[in-house]
């Protein structure tokens, strides 16, 4: 269509009548305006207008034309000034393109762009809140084994250690050993004799408190403790001895034996004699003195079971669940004794031996009691 | 970020008495370049864009500062404290010319007289008054904003917006002029067809001319009378003009109406 210089139409063909629906006679003299909706009159006088009279020309711009029965036709529209000579406006022409299906391909294209945009916006919130949230837990997982690493090390600086140390005490001990064995042969006094009782006494609880220190620094090493397992000579035989050493470091107490071993137990012998020397040792030092001990030693139902019992204070319930914990010591009934690794060393030694170590307390009784399965 | 440089501020002619032209709802200070350059021998011109508009700095759009034409006002009124402008001709078209009101009566030393084309105070009609558009048109303007923006087809739309950095390319870019960027373009058209300004008219202090052009469907000439009729000490000069742009259509008649009222 042609539009004459106020913007009424004096020219149209056709196929725009057939379009809107106004015979020819009908759009003449009709603003161009007139057949958009209110938004496209709006748009055109605000924008298109002024851009036609700045630059000559529009192109491609997005309208909707009003019907004469109110029906929305999307359309594109280019635009072109003719102007005289001296630059008066002659007319414009207009080109109408009916865009209904790409009116609609570009509203599809911008809500996916819409929905681009939100997805995208969302999608960096994340990932923001993804990057915090890894960065923590790997500088927490990163302090976490650094820590544990320095634990770790120091762990195996102190058992080292100990197990240095606990070696290097056995020469001296050996000694110690030697020279009361000399001793023995010579003639002495009472009062001597009896100093080396107690020499004697003291040396044995020694020489238990620097085994337990190596094995529980070797059971850490070198994972667990070895066994050298004897199923021929007598089991009984080891623990009279233990109890006899026991009962002469302390001459007061009343240590009851209650022995019925009526097979071979194949077990590392001396590794039971340290057990039952623990455990004896833990009753001395815990129970009440002038109450018997009693160890018992009997096998039944194709299993050695060994106990030691004792009177006195019960063991309370948190000392009960560390109880065989390393380094554990009891609640200050008396002065502090040992290293706190005698019932350690008595579970791991039943560990190794597939058997295990139960304890029982209540006001009449403490009672340990090992049991290890034998086979038929 | 200064204000010259925020609202794209251009200052041509002698240091003689300051004229102001704001440009409207639409395009950008282009709309002036047929009638600006007439009076750079008597007057200082000032041109600007407002903030969202033009060469402007998009990153200093506040959709809340911009909600209503308050905030264009304030940035009025910066600009002229930065140029120090006083008694000033304010020449506002379309939308501006309530913003030149609005800046008025905030700050009145600065404004010696208001050119008000295409006014109008409110768009929507409301009892007896009539501004021209029913409230439902209005809401069909703005929501057809949201699918398709200003009347661009969607495919031209990102070569225009996309290179709001590189003015070396507007130029030469066809449909350059009345480059807005979709979001902002939404924004202002609400705060232009939602404002209602009518009790500000009574309160202008300074002197006003209004330039009415004949069928004008944004701004009828009912709505300038309503103006000229609440606006003291104003008058009312009826261009021959068809259409919402005098300054462009008719720019010597602009020229003229503007030359016997200063």
């Amino acid at each position: 269509m042609s539009l004459q210089p106020d913007g009424r139409i004096v020219k149209s063909n056709m196929t725009l009548s057939n379009w809107v629906g106004f015979t020819q006679e009908e759009l003449l003299g009709r603003k161009f305006h007139d057949l958009l909706n209110v938004a496209g009159r709006i748009f055109l006088e605000t924008h298109f207008a002024p851009l036609l009279r700045m630059q000559g020309f529009f192109n491609e711009v997005a309208l909707d034309f009003i019907a004469k029965d109110g029906a929305t036709i999307p359309v594109l529209a280019n635009a072109n000034e003719r102007r005289d000579p001296q630059g008066d406006l002659l007319f414009t022409r207009v080109a109408i393109f009916k865009a209904h299906d790409r009116r609609r391909y570009e509203r599809e294209i911008l809500a996916a762009r819409t929905a681009t945009e939100a997805a995208t916006r969302e999608l960096e919130a994340l990932n923001a809140s993804l990057e915090v949230r890894v960065r923590n837990a790997v500088e927490e997982r990163l302090r976490v084994q650094e820590s544990l690493t320095r634990e770790r090390e120091l762990a195996e600086l102190r058992e080292q250690f100990i197990a240095i140390l606990g070696h290097d005490l056995r020469n001296p001990l050996a000694a110690f050993t030697g020279g009361i064995r000399m001793l023995r042969k010579e003639q002495l006094s009472a009062q001597g004799e009896r100093v080396l009782d107690l020499l004697q006494g003291s040396v044995l609880r020694m020489s238990g408190l620097i085994d337990n220190v190596l094995d529980f620094a070797r059971a850490r090493l070198g994972g667990g403790i070895g066994l050298d397992i004897d199923d021929e000579a007598p089991l009984k035989s080891i623990l009279d001895q233990v109890v006899g050493e026991l009962r002469a470091t302390a001459p007061d107490a009343v240590i009851d034996t209650d022995f019925s071993i009526s097979r071979s137990v194949p077990c590392d012998r001396l590794r039971i004699g340290q057990l039952a020397s623990n455990l004896l040792g833990n009753a001395l030092t815990h129970g009440q003195r002038d109450r018997p001990i009693t160890i018992g030693a009997v096998t039944e139902n194709d299993a050695l079971k060994l106990w030691v019992a004792n009177g006195g204070q019960p063991i309370s319930p948190t000392a009960m669940e560390r109880l065989f914990q390393p380094f554990f010591r009891g609640e200050g009934r008396r002065p502090q004794e040992g290293l706190g690794l005698g019932l350690h060393i008595a579970s791991e030694i039943a560990k190794a031996h597939g058997g295990t170590l139960m304890v029982e307390s209540s006001e009449t009784e403490t009672r340990f009691t090992f049991q290890m399965p034998l086979a038929l | 970020m200064s204000v010259l440089r925020r609202n794209n501020v251009f200052t041509f002619g002698r240091d003689g008495r300051p004229m102001i032209f704001a440009h409207g709802f639409g395009c950008d200070q282009n709309m002036w370049r047929f009638v600006y350059p007439a009076f750079e021998n008597d007057f200082k011109v000032v041109l600007f864009d407002h903030v969202g508009a033009g060469g402007s700095d998009l990153t200093a759009y506040n959709s809340e500062k911009y909600a209503s034409l308050g905030g264009y006002a304030d940035d009025l009124i910066e600009i002229g404290r930065e140029l120090r402008l006083r008694d000033a001709v304010f020449v506002g078209h379309s939308v501006s010319a309530m913003i030149g009101v609005l800046a008025s009566l905030k700050e009145p030393q600065m404004f010696e007289s208001l050119i008000l084309v295409g006014p109008s105070p409110r768009y929507i009609d409301d009892e007896d008054y009539v501004g021209g558009f029913t409230r439902e048109q209005i809401e069909e303007l703005l929501s057809s904003l949201a699918d398709n923006p200003m009347g661009w087809s969607a495919a031209m739309a990102p070569a225009i917006m996309g290179n709001p950095d590189r003015p070396e390319l507007g130029d030469e870019l066809t449909n350059s002029f009345c480059r807005t960027d979709p979001d902002i373009a939404k924004q202002f058209a609400r705060a232009t067809f939602m404002s209602d300004n009518r009790t500000d008219l009574p309160n202008v202090p300074v002197r006003s001319l209004i330039l009415q052009c004949r069928e004008d469907i944004i701004a009828a000439e009912v709505v300038g009378q309503y103006v000229l009729r609440h606006t003291p000490n104003s008058q009312l000069v009826i261009l021959d003009a068809t259409g919402h742009c005098p300054n462009l259509s008719a720019p010597e008649e602009v020229i003229a109406a503007i030359r016997a009222f200063v």
